[in-house]
């Protein structure tokens, strides 16, 4: 790996490696620019370190506390976090649906939310760039939103028993369904500068880190490609401060490493550390907030979970968890909600089943023990749909510090009207299908993920944090990839549209500034 | 449903059907020793073991997780699991104050600390605390249906990590150095034994 001294200024530093800020940095350095990733956790290596334990697998998840108010608290750390080289990929389940071309004009097909400065036309080109060198794995005609340009890199993932049930039940209450798009290869594939990785072995494992690569995370898709054009990673780097010139701009990244302060100077830097962290850095500086919507926005998708138990065996922890998809109710007749959502199976990993009934059912004693016997029985399938956003769901710095002397972040979340209208609808689809599939002792755990938003994207400086090429109002030197940024929740699983724009971001400023990035300041 | 027959995982772990990584948690985990209190004193300990034996029964075989006592280990390590309610003190003061109000409630309701109830009454108080329904002062600092909620979530999580805890559910996930072929419904490896 190329190394840069702290002593010279870079054209880029980018902090955070996940899905935002990964395929921006491979952008920037297949471009010839100098750039270095800030990364605040580990550099794993997955064969060696990752084991098929979830416990121990905790490492992959930000663990620094967090406080969760509102009416619907989030939880964090397993959900909606995570550290470590390649960020929160490392741990998420690489389901890929493209959102559709109506989730970017949600304002103007319901009155409510807002729309997306872009639309789908301009993404699209990103989406398939990304499903094609990550090597998703997917249907060859897939039923919903306009028709793809290209087919799916590789044929879809096997489906596993609770895929099967899914498909079983839907058949019966007339639900289409497909076999799902995801970022796991079903074949071996190749790519210059990556090289090859290898096909799914259906170890079931992917939320708690894939040890074979055959998964797309970060680590094993753009960050090699990243280094191969020359970008220089530094893991185990907090970022603490960006110094800003008598300019306006930011001259000057500060971390810490090992206990020691460092500062990086460069000439743009690329915010990609999530929609918590991302807020809670420009906050913690007072930065690119004229807007005052820095931390606003707060969304999270509806995901509500019904499990059953069945006769046949169906051992969840087998195959990727969502092996089946319907996008049937993406824009529902006769809703009484404004746009829509995904379903999707699931298969589960113990530890977090046996916790989800401890939570979720409040069973103890003698009757989880005797629920939890049903775990080779139990499938589940879920939700994703589109969140608003609401005043009443923000981000705050509290008053109480964390392990590093930091104000933790405060979020609030409460669930609006249309978020609870759209559960009510999906809750008795969900069980008229479970039921249909034959299941025993259904049960609902009601649940948000995917926290999105605190830096709107939009086309108004007094209304949102950085305009559609994601470059802040306030600084002209600071962009923001990541999803933060995301105007409105979209009815799907966000890693794929966070991966398409940090394209698109890094594209627009090549073109705007960084052929010549000197000049440019 | 049947457990699956002693030692499965026990005799997985010796397989290069597990990885290497995995076989050294889980056996750290199995030969995992007690530990004396760090965090609370032995009085708050045992009290915490007393609950948690309410939450999570082991009394079918030797008991498997000292769950008070890893508890203990992560309150002294100041680990989080990267979220707190907002409505709750920092979990260790949650912990603490818990502990204490439900000796309270024990005494209010029953004459005597919860330890020296029966089951019964123990399993009547805990449900009172559930439900937010356990009378006292202290709960009057600390929402007791979040108390419980957290409480129970984390012995579970404790409970089912342990392989043991595993095999008598019938899981042997963690041997996947194969890969699973067999993943559709009724279909199973050699290595996944009939319930």
């Amino acid at each position: 790996m190329k190394t840069y001294s702290t002593t010279e200024t870079v054209d880029a530093v980018i902090i955070g490696t996940g899905a935002g800020g990964a395929p921006l940095l491979a952008r920037l350095a297949k471009a010839g620019l100098s750039v270095v990733a800030l990364e605040a956790g580990k550099h794993w290596n997955p064969a060696r370190d990752f084991a098929t334990d979830e416990k121990a697998q905790e490492k992959l998840f930000w663990n620094d506390e967090r406080l969760s108010a509102g009416n619907d608290p989030l939880p964090f750390g397993s959900n909606n976090s995570g550290t470590g080289v390649g960020g929160s990929t490392l741990h998420y389940t690489a389901y890929t649906p493209r959102a559709q071309p109506d989730d970017f004009q949600l304002h103007t097909d319901f009155g409510v939310g807002v729309d997306w400065p872009i639309g789908f036309d301009q993404i699209e080109p990103y989406y398939e760039e990304v499903e094609q060198f990550l090597g998703v794995s997917g249907p060859s005609a897939y039923p919903w939103g306009p028709s793809r340009k290209r087919s799916y890199a590789l044929g879809p993932l096997p489906v596993n028993g609770a895929g099967q049930l899914m498909e079983r039940g839907c058949k019966a209450v007339g639900i289409k369904t497909s076999p799902a798009a995801n970022a796991a290869l079903s074949a071996g594939y190749y790519q210059e500068g990556v090289g090859h990785r290898h096909a799914c072995t259906n170890r079931g494992f992917c939320q708690a880190g894939c040890n074979i690569g055959a998964k797309a995370s970060m680590d094993v898709t753009y960050l090699p490609l990243a280094v191969h054009f020359g970008a220089e990673i530094r893991p185990e780097c907090f970022v603490t401060q960006l110094v800003k010139s008598a300019s306006g701009t930011i001259s000057e990244v500060v971390y810490v490493h090992n206990g020691q302060e460092v500062r990086q100077r460069c000439r743009y830097v690329f915010l990609c550390a999530g929609t918590i962290e991302t807020a809670r850095l420009l906050l913690l500086n007072g930065l690119a907030n004229s807007s005052g919507q820095v931390g606003r926005n707060v969304m999270a998708h509806p995901g509500l979970q019904i499990w059953g138990e069945f006769d046949e065996d169906v051992r969840p922890y087998k195959g990727i968890p969502g092996a089946l998809i319907s996008e049937d109710t993406h824009r529902p007749k006769q809703a009484d909600f404004a746009g829509g959502y995904l379903l999707q199976s699931i298969g589960v990993m113990p530890v977090t089943y046996m916790t989800q009934m401890a939570r979720g059912r409040g069973l103890w004693g003698q009757e989880l023990k005797r629920a939890a016997l049903a775990y080779n029985h139990v499938a589940g399938i879920n939700i994703l749909g589109d969140c608003l956003p609401h005043d009443h769901n923000y981000l705050e710095l509290s008053d109480e510090n964390d392990i590093r002397g930091l104000p933790k972040p405060r979020i609030y979340f409460t669930n609006g009207e249309n978020e609870k209208r759209m559960t009510a609808h999906a809750d008795k689809i969900m069980r008229d299908i479970w039921t249909a599939a034959g299941a025993r002792n259904i049960w609902a755990f009601q649940r948000n993920a995917h926290v999105i938003g605190t830096c709107r994207m939009g086309n108004d400086p007094e209304t949102a944090v950085v305009n559609a090429n994601g470059q802040s109002f306030d600084i002209p030197n600071l962009y923001i990839s990541d999803n933060s940024t995301f105007p409105s929740a979209l009815s799907v699983n966000p890693a794929l549209t966070i991966m398409a724009v940090a394209l698109r971001t890094a594209d627009k400023f090549l073109s705007n500034a960084g052929r010549n990035p000197q000049s440019a300041l | 449903m049947t457990h699956y027959p002693p030692n499965t995982v026990r005799d997985l772990l010796k397989t290069d059907q597990v990885t290497d990584a995995t076989r050294q948690v889980l056996t750290e985990r199995l030969d995992a020793p007690s530990h004396p209190p760090t965090f609370f004193t032995v009085q708050e300990c045992d009290l915490l073991q007393a609950i948690c034996r309410r939450l999570i029964p082991q009394d079918d075989h030797t008991e498997l997780v000292d769950i008070a006592g890893n508890i203990d280990e992560r309150l002294s390590q100041q680990k989080s699991d990267g979220w707190r309610y907002d409505v709750m003190p920092a979990d260790g003061d949650a912990y603490k104050l818990g502990l204490k109000a439900i000796d309270e409630s024990a005494l209010i309701r029953f004459g005597q600390p919860f330890r020296s109830l029966s089951t019964e009454q123990q399993d009547i108080l805990l449900g009172a605390v559930q439900k937010n329904e356990a009378p006292g002062q202290i709960w009057q600092q600390l929402p007791a249906d979040r108390f419980f909620e957290e409480l129970l979530t984390e012995a579970a999580e404790n409970y089912y990590s342990h392989p043991l805890a595993q095999e008598e559910i019938g899981y042997v996930g963690m041997a996947d150095v194969p890969g699973w072929q067999r993943i559709g419904l009724n279909q199973l490896e050699d290595r996944e034994p009939t319930l």
